[in-house]
């Protein structure tokens, strides 16, 4: 068990190191038992998680450049456990479903490398490894967009890397900078974030290096108007592209700011938390109006993810316990099903060669296990109670009407609109009068495409029910986060808004 | 009396010449000479203001700047002289195959 | 004891777990049978429960955990208490009977397993939402039979029209629900719980305006669910679902939740009488407006639908009044007549081919006596003439208002009253008597299976006699709920219920005579109240018009003229910025040496100059 949180972030890229000595025709099956190993190894590492401890365990932590404190520090925490174990179980799912011919060998090898580097994401306290893994993310997912997409895949390929790559260069800048400053109050160098936490900064500071960080999380969650990229690394890439674009790297940027904006620089969060806050309203309004109006199914979902993040962000600088363990419980849950979602797109294009919704109707009559768990997943997405969507988004509106009641009104037509747009698509596409004689023939979900998606119905119904054993840790580790915050501020103004944020009472 | 500036202002005269030299003539051979000249600039400089501190490593520096523009001689002439017989030019826009 | 409220709650699961088992497969008798057994369980273990409940004892229990973050717990929790035992027992004998009416109803539909899956989800979560000990368990319940009443809706998804609707439903109900929600939040943040003892028990102490706040935003919730002004449309739109579902959902149960919701919540609206006098308004207001529209409606469905919204309101005033023990006493013997009504309308539709327009029928008593008579029982106990169910129940709605000197309200209701009666036999006159307009048009109407009518019975039988209850009723649910005194005076209250059975003997009258000679003649259709009505006040037409259009436009400007052409275009600006100035640059890299000599000489110029002004200042 002490190595397990390297095992976990290196198991699959040393696999797939090996893949490449492995045979064409068997590196599927070879790619689908890592991606199960690596899922039950995060099994193990849940299994090893110590509910009791509400701060960082099972450290692993090395020197690497002693000289200026940078050094291999992993960790798990509540926050980020479940992170993990969503990553490596989309992508497990995400490589049942695959049904992709062309150069699968590299596919898979690729896949396998940007599992790594996203479960290092998660894992990763010292931050230059987190940055390192946070940009070598962008290479596999470029390759993957950019060899196994559709017409304009190099386009769509390209903005996605260069987009977001141009985002991040300014965190290496704050990076380098809190080191810097690290070193000038201690004496000492060090890229550990638990050692940042410790660090007060004056509000001044704050503010620019809240800055620093915000475009590269803003553009990787994507928040408005830093979107653009998404809808067409969406609407280009391969099915497990999306499917893992949108369930986890996604997760990347509203972590990045549970993680790091939030306790590194508790002013600032306070002090841009309502200008942040409208920015998701509008990202939550506006990106659910632009998906009502898509025509393509695949598109509807891309918007529908910044819709669903702009809720995520909300939740996050609600700056409490209930709105941040809402954020992230969202984070996982839309995660399932977004990558639900996609995967079902993926069924239907792969039998149509279409996305188009207005080729369909009446899908319902022809194919009637797709219809039902597409409806499923699409009660996910609108968040109906008992599944999975209704308590992360619950808990993040809820967390934030303690701040502000008239942005979460606002920010709440988000449920209305989600129903809308989700709605007329399920409408056009299933619904309706069977009229495209090439829909006439369609088969049901063959039993490839079964053992992808049945996991995930079990889960959205499940965690919909049960949702404690991932609320619980979620929930202690993020009161643990809001103590870190609460020790650092420094403005009275911020300690107030804090104290008011998680407390009960106290009139309108 | 001859102090330090004066070296140095030789040194910066010879290097002008060098770089003069550098950017105008498109007679390969004659580029050599150029950079030849340039070294030297530099030598002199060296030498110059390792006499003035009493520190041997300027003229070590020297020395070594010599044997490397020596070495550089070597192998710069041979392929010269491969690319004459290869063209039969040794004018520097002639060799254009890093066109982009 | 816990064991039968566990039984009552998921009997009716379990029955739609197998039957959506075999959802996709051909009609299998036996899951119409088991579901319909499996709800009929349901009812039984409630009737225990029933007789359990009493002053003293209810019962409370807490299955399990399902939120907790940071200050938030929300179990699972249940109680089984005076008023939730009435909802329970109501919901499920009629749900009883919806099931085994459905049997025979649906027999020829390919789809006849997944009905009852869907059927049986709906009773389950409509438990779940009278059965909750908290707000969020009553959500919980409240999104579930939303979900249902999408599922039945556009049951018959092929047809467009149902789809449409189904969605319209939902939609409406979110809107409403982000209301609910809102109020929710506010509570939770006030009081630090959503269990209702403790939220009631602290309510007090709460600022009065908090409190009005709260009682408003649950009302906005209250308002989607049960179709109130201005979210009315869609419980019309709904009957293209199939008339069992339109009998147990759109009429005696899920619709009537908002109204549970207000007598659930009674603590929190005692303290408010002034938000208490806008729902009361608000009913009366729908009363009359609802009525209208089923004067001259020509749809079978939609007129029962409009007199459902009608009632409504009715339930909306008693509630609003603060009397919240007559609003649940009307909410029950108005669910044993309505879904009567609608399940007797089912046969009709069946005897005429799914035809809904009442002008193409008549003198159907020939064929269907047994459907002729049921929905006759179940007219004169809507129209509230005694010694019929609607008359206890909706006679007392009267004297509440106008003992609470609130006459507009009682005006209102009143004339409401009047037009229930007209339109309700007007439908029975058009329908079962005068000429046989049918027979003109080829129509052969029979009669509904003997099972299915003998399966009505008891939902007459209780449309007839479930007015006698009402001391009964009212002495065992004032333990929970508080009780209305009446100021008035005897002699008042017997002019009132005079009065009221006097306007509603003569709607019937009117309407017995009128549509005994063949009805109004076809020049009030071209007047224009007729227009207005027949229209719906065109508010169908102003939301299409002035809320789905401009937001299709809206979103499709958002995407077309801001997404593409600004936010984006912004980012390939960018992008192309750097893009053409590498392609002006790379004309440096000629591949000829002697200007890139040149370019180095430059380049060590600047970097001179620049190491010469940024030299560190010594």
């Amino acid at each position: 068990m002490d190595y397990i949180l390297s095992l976990v972030v290196f198991f699959p890229i040393v696999a797939g190191s090996f893949a490449f000595l492995v045979d064409a025709k068997s590196v599927r099956v070879f790619g689908i038992a890592v991606a199960i190993i690596e899922f039950f190894l995060s099994i193990v590492l849940w299994l090893g998680f110590d509910y009791g401890i509400d701060g960082m365990q099972m450290v692993e932590h090395f020197s690497l450049i002693s000289q200026f404190g940078m050094s291999y520090y992993l960790a798990v925490d509540g926050i980020s456990l479940f992170l993990v174990i969503l990553s490596t179980f989309m992508t497990m799912v995400a490589l049942f479903a695959l049904s992709i011919e062309k150069d699968i060998k590299n596919l898979i090898i690729a896949v396998l490398f940007l599992e790594t580097t996203m479960v290092g994401v998660f894992l990763s306290l010292d931050i230059i490894l987190f940055y390192l893994f946070w940009e070598a993310s962008l290479v596999p997912m470029l390759y993957i967009i950019g060899a196994w997409g559709s017409e304009r895949r190099i386009y769509a390929a390209i903005k996605f890397f260069l987009y977001t790559f141009a985002g991040s260069v300014l965190m290496l800048v704050g990076i380098l900078y809190m080191g810097h400053l690290y070193y000038e109050t201690t004496g000492i160098w060090s890229f550990a974030i638990t050692d940042w936490y410790q660090m007060v900064l004056p509000f001044n500071l704050q503010l620019w290096l809240f800055g620093a960080f915000f475009l590269a999380f803003a553009i990787k969650v994507p928040m408005f108007p830093f979107h653009t990229w998404l809808p067409y690394a969406h609407g280009q890439a391969p099915t497990i592209g999306s499917v893992l674009l949108a369930a986890v790297m996604l997760k990347m940027g509203t972590y990045g700011f549970v993680r790091f904006s939030l306790p590194l620089f508790p002013d600032a969060s306070i002090y841009f938390m309502i200008p942040i806050a409208i920015i998701a309203t509008v990202m939550v309004i506006y990106a659910a109006m632009v998906a009502y109006a898509q025509e393509d199914m695949k598109q509807v979902i891309a918007y529908s993810s910044i819709s669903h993040m702009g809720v995520i962000i909300l939740g996050t600088f609600a700056m409490n316990t209930e709105g941040i363990s809402g954020s992230i419980f969202m984070m996982i849950s839309h995660g399932i099903v977004s990558g639900a979602l996609f995967m079902l797109v993926g069924v239907i294009y792969e039998r149509r060669h279409t996305k188009m919704m207005r080729e369909f109707g009446g899908l319902a009559s022809v194919m009637p296990s797709f219809a039902t768990i597409y409806a499923i997943m699409l009660m996910g997405s609108v968040g109906l109670p008992l599944t999975i969507g209704f308590i992360g988004e619950f808990l993040s509106l809820m967390g934030f009407y303690r701040i502000d009641w008239i942005i979460t009104m606002i920010a709440g037509t988000g449920i209305i609109l989600g129903a809308v747009y989700m709605l007329s698509l399920y409408k056009r596409s299933f619904f309706g009068p069977l009229v495209n004689d090439e829909n006439k023939k369609l088969k049901d979900l063959n039993f490839k495409e079964y053992s992808a998606l049945i996991p995930l119905v079990f889960l959205v119904i499940l965690l919909g029910i049960y949702p404690k054993p991932v609320l619980d840790p979620i929930s202690s580790s993020v009161k643990n986060m809001i103590r870190i915050m609460d020790k650092k501020v420094i403005n009275k103004e911020s300690k107030e808004i804090l104290y008011k944020a998680n407390s009960i009472g106290g009139g309108r | 009396m001859i102090g330090l500036a004066h070296y140095l202002v030789l040194s910066g005269i010879l290097f002008s010449i060098g770089l003069f030299g550098v950017m105008k003539r498109k007679n390969l051979l004659m580029l050599f000479f150029s950079t030849e000249i340039l070294l030297n600039a530099v030598n002199i400089g060296f030498v110059a203001v390792g006499r003035f501190y009493g520190d041997m490593s300027g003229q070590i520096f020297a020395f070594f700047i010599i044997a490397v523009a020596a070495s550089e001689v070597a192998v710069g002439l041979g392929l010269i002289v491969l690319w004459y017989k290869r063209t039969g030019s040794i004018d520097l826009d002639s060799l254009q195959m890093m066109k982009g | 004891m816990e064991k039968y409220l566990y039984i009552t709650l998921f009997a009716p699961l379990v029955g739609s777990l197998i039957a959506a088992f075999f959802a996709a497969k051909p009609k299998e008798l036996y899951t119409g049978i088991l579901t319909s057994a499996l709800v009929g369980i349901s009812f039984l273990s409630s009737i225990v429960l029933l007789n359990y409940v009493d002053a003293d004892t209810i019962l409370h229990v807490k299955m399990m955990d399902w939120i907790s973050v940071g200050n938030l717990s929300i179990p699972f929790g249940f109680v089984v208490d005076q008023v939730s035992i009435i909802m329970m027992v109501t919901v499920t004998f009629v749900s009883t009977i919806v099931h085994i009416y459905s049997i025979g109803y649906m027999e020829h539909d390919k789809s006849f397993n997944r009905f009852f899956s869907y059927l049986s989800a709906f009773v389950f979560s409509m438990l779940i939402l009278v059965m909750s000990d908290n707000f969020i368990g009553l959500f919980i319940g409240w999104e579930g039979v939303g979900l249902c009443s999408w599922m039945l809706i556009g049951f018959w998804y092929h047809k467009q029209s149902a789809s449409w609707a189904a969605n319209e439903a939902f939609i409406m109900n979110r809107i409403a629900d982000l209301g609910m929600l809102m109020g929710l939040f506010l509570i939770y943040w006030e009081i630090g719980s959503f269990q209702y003892d403790i939220v009631f028990a602290n309510i007090l102490n709460l600022n009065i305006n908090t409190v009005t706040w709260i009682g408003s935003f649950l009302f906005i919730g209250a308002m989607g669910k049960s179709a109130q002004f201005p979210f009315h449309t869609w419980l019309a739109d709904a009957m293209e679902g199939p008339t069992p579902v339109s009998a147990l959902i759109h009429a005696a149960t899920m619709v009537t939740a908002g109204v549970y919701l207000i007598i659930r919540a009674s603590d929190i609206y005692f303290l408010i009488p002034d938000v208490g006098y806008v729902i009361a308004s608000l009913g009366a207001f729908v009363a009359v407006f609802a009525a209208s529209m089923a004067l001259v409606n020509r749809d079978l469905k939609r007129i029962i639908a409009y007199s459902t919204l009608s009632q409504l309101g009715y339930m909306f005033v008693a509630a609003g009044l603060g009397a919240y023990w007559i609003a649940l006493f009307h909410l029950m013997t108005h669910a044993f007549f309505k879904s009567l009504l609608f399940l007797g309308a089912g046969n009709v539709m069946h005897a005429m081919n799914d035809e809904l327009d009442i002008k193409k029928m008549g003198g159907l008593y020939q064929s269907m006596r047994a459907t002729a008579i049921l929905m006759t029982i179940a007219s004169i106990a809507l129209a509230g003439i005694y010694p019929f169910a609607g008359f206890f129940s909706k006679d007392k709605i009267l004297e509440v208002a106008f003992n609470h000197e609130a006459y507009l309200l009682w005006f209102a209701l009143f004339i409401g009253a009047g037009m229930t009666a007209f339109y309700s036999f007007r439908l029975v006159m058009m329908v079962f008597f005068g000429e046989q307009v049918h027979k003109r048009l080829g129509f052969h109407p029979h009669e509904a299976r003997p099972f299915v009518i003998y399966a009505l019975t008891p939902l007459a039988l209780l449309s007839i006699v479930a007015g006698f209850l009402e001391y009964s009723f009212h002495a065992f649910v004032i333990d929970l709920l508080r009780d209305y005194k009446f100021t008035l005076d005897h002699s008042v209250g017997w002019m009132l219920i005079v009065a009221t059975t006097a306007i509603a003997l003569s709607g019937i009258a009117f309407a017995v005579y009128k549509y005994k000679r063949g009805g109004f003649g076809a020049g009030v259709e071209s007047l224009g109240i007729y227009k207005l009505l027949v229209n719906q006040y065109y508010i169908p037409q102003f939301y299409n018009n002035a809320i789905l259009k401009p937001f299709a436009a809206i979103s499709t400007f958002f995407w077309k003229q801001i997404d593409l052409k600004i936010v984006d275009a912004t980012v390939d600006l960018i992008g192309k910025m750097f893009y053409n100035a590498g392609g002006k640059t790379r004309q440096i890299q000629s591949g000829n040496l002697s200007s890139m000599l040149r370019w180095m000489v430059a380049g060590i110029a600047v970097m001179l100059v620049l190491a010469i002004i940024l030299r560190p200042m010594v």
